[in-house]
């Protein structure tokens, strides 16, 4: 038996919104502990992990841990029917081949029930490991987002590198070149405003920026990203979700090939 | 051709060895492909209506160029790394088969002129179709056209699948792709079907693992080579009223084709004269592939843009403006192909949480978690029932 209820209903329609666009099918697992999914996009480039900690729903029952396999553009289809001000109860029984998803009104005058069916996914679960990184870039969110909404008009990839300058965006096309440089910023009026820099090594790393563009989907769930980065792991975007988990992305970097030696 | 119903004795006892899996999956991978069957394919399927097919100005077949090129790209968009393996010398044993190919051939060039003289449409479509050979020349234009691709060639010793086979068992390259079971005869670890076949028919790509069959099939390898050679291969004849499923039974009752032949009813089954299954078993076993000490260069090198417009457009009527644009997908490709995946980083791990659906005992869960690593492998889910 599984009950989680979710006052702020509109926090699961974003993160369906966050992760639709990269993964088609995936399993989510319910514990004691919270509501997880990770999965991978369809050529393994990309990883998505999703934490929504148990103590964020108004009421959480798990009684066994269990994995639901769910087409995510048939669920995202589904939570579309929620208002943005409804409560989600997400319900599945034991021995159950669907998932059920209520939505009631925050006046309790419309209540909802959608029930979606189920799929056995077979999917590869990756042990990602803590890791120190070299790198870690905290900044707002939509400066992010319009940072690598630019760029992809003008090339393919980012080259991320962090100095003592600063972090540094640039990309090269056929039209020409773009570089960005933000520079550590503390002394703003909000600290969501701020962007904070914390170098312990020089780090370079280029990116596709189809990849990025599709993790700043998540911008709306958060108004700060934190950018990891260590020049032999993949890249780590992360957005909070306020007092539940988190939602990360990794992406494993370009490799520079060797068999460029034909250039001069 | 290949290992008779394999396939479906596989899907019937080994159903968790084979896997659907989508095409983008194997980006960055290196692929072997058995260069023989896809040409035999392009030359069927590609540009074909009736007896007609694609030529150049000097009336020359370019079918196989045609879809040579456009599947190669098609590889290469999708950031996979083919390697293409040619067909040496063929064994001896095969000769007999090629010869009963050669008959059929001939029958089909009987059946083709019948039924252009009678305007069958159908038939013509059918009988042309069997009539198709693969010629030294077909070999040789697509080696110069993957070679001007910058897309490595490989002219195997003897048998293209056991070259491919070997090279996967050596870790060269990730999977093994060719229409032809042999394949898996011949122990590529990892094989892959329907990988050349076109987009527009939407198949998923079958993946099959060695390992997963011979656990599933709780069979040895050389059990499973025994289980083939019944089954109905190119090197010698099988036993009459032999299938598939009555193999599969013999040899786990059995355990071997000479323990079979001993305890077998000779009035019932009727044993070929001077029945070479023993040859046929050492070619599968030790075929002729080149060893490690013989350095091959697999490099993926930048397309020669001239070579390739000379080539196609200028020898073999190509229209220019398309090998242009194809060009461009190849370069494009090739600065693609730099992308890491993600399980050069990380490392696959069991998932403890059991499915919704299933109610098993600890015991069994356990297996199941080993089952998932083991197997663990992103890929398309089916709907549950």
């Amino acid at each position: 038996m599984l009950e989680l209820r979710l006052v702020q209903g509109s926090l699961l329609k974003k993160v369906m919104e966050a992760i639709k666009d990269l993964v088609n099918d995936a399993n989510f697992d319910c514990s004691a502990t919270g509501f997880s999914l990770q999965a991978m996009d369809s050529s393994h480039v990309a990883l998505v992990a999703l934490l929504l900690r148990s103590e964020g729903f108004e009421h959480y029952r798990c009684d066994r841990n269990i994995s639901m396999g769910m087409n995510l553009n048939n669920m995202s289809k589904m939570l579309k029917c929620a208002g943005n001000d409804d409560i989600i109860t997400l319900k599945a029984d034991d021995g159950s081949d669907t998932v059920t998803f209520m939505f009631e009104s925050p006046t309790q005058d419309k209540i909802s029930d959608f029930e979606m069916k189920l799929m056995d996914i077979d999917s590869e679960h990756l042990g990602i490991p803590e890791a120190e990184y070299h790198a870690i870039v905290r900044m707002p969110s939509a400066e992010f987002a319009r940072i690598c909404k630019d760029l992809s008009s003008i090339g393919d990839t980012v080259v991320i590198s962090v100095t003592k300058e600063g972090v540094k965006f640039s990309t090269r096309g056929d039209i020409g070149t773009a570089n960005i440089v933000c520079r550590q910023n503390t002394t703003v009026d909000k600290p969501e405003e701020a962007t904070i820099i914390e170098m312990n090594e020089p780090v370079s790393l280029t990116f596709a920026l189809r990849y990025m563009n599709s993790f700043t989907k998540a911008t709306p769930l958060s108004s700060m990203v934190t950018i990891s980065l260590s020049s032999e792991l993949p890249v780590v975007v992360e957005y909070k979700i306020a007092e539940m988990g988190y939602i990360r992305f990794y992406l494993a970097p370009k490799i520079e090939e060797d068999e460029d030696e034909t250039k001069p | 051709m290949g290992i008779k119903g394999l396939t479906k004795l596989l899907a019937d006892n080994a159903p968790k060895a084979m896997k659907e899996q989508k095409f983008e999956s194997y980006f960055g991978r290196k692929i072997a492909i058995d260069a023989s069957m896809s040409i035999y394919q392009f030359l069927i399927v590609v540009g074909r209506s009736g007896t007609e097919m694609l030529t150049n100005e000097a009336g020359e077949v370019t079918s196989h160029l045609q879809g040579m090129f456009t599947r190669t790209i098609r590889l290469l968009e999708a950031g996979i790394k083919p390697v293409y393996v040619f067909d040496g010398k063929p064994p001896d044993l095969k000769k007999q088969e090629l010869a009963k190919r050669y008959l059929k051939r001939a029958d089909a060039s009987e059946d083709l002129a019948e039924a252009v003289e009678t305007g069958n449409k159908e038939d013509i479509e059918k009988y042309s179709k069997r009539t198709v050979k693969v010629t030294k020349q077909h070999n040789e234009d697509c080696k110069r056209l993957l070679r001007l691709m910058g897309v490595p060639v490989i002219e195997a010793p003897s048998e293209a699948e056991a070259e491919c086979a070997e090279l996967c068992k050596s870790g060269k390259v990730y999977a093994v792709a060719s229409e032809d079971m042999d394949s898996l005869t011949f122990g590529a670890p990892r094989f892959l079907r329907h990988l050349m076949d076109p987009s527009s028919r939407k198949v998923p790509v079958m993946e099959f693992e060695v390992a997963k069959i011979l656990e599933e099939l709780s069979l040895t390898m050389d059990q499973f080579i025994d289980l083939c050679i019944l089954s109905g291969c190119d090197y010698c004849d099988s036993i009459r009223g032999i299938g598939g499923q009555t193999a599969l039974k013999l040899i786990r009752q059995h355990g071997s084709i000479e323990n079979i032949l001993e305890n077998i009813n000779k009035e019932r089954y009727h044993i070929p004269d001077d029945w070479s299954y023993q040859e046929a078993r050492r070619l599968f076993k030790e075929p002729v592939v080149y060893n490690d000490k013989e350095q091959l260069e697999i490099n993926w090198t930048a397309p020669d843009v001239e070579g390739l417009i000379t080539f196609l457009v200028n020898e073999n009527g190509f229209n220019s403006d398309r090998v242009a644009k194809a060009i461009e997908k190849i370069k494009a490709a090739k600065n693609k192909s730099s992308q890491g995946r993600l399980e050069s980083f990380f490392k696959p791990v069991a998932n403890s949480s059991a499915p919704v659906k299933r109610k098993e005992t600890p015991e069994n869960d356990a297996k199941e978690a080993t089952d998932k690593k083991a197997k663990a492998k992103a890929g398309g889910g089916k709907k549950r029932k």
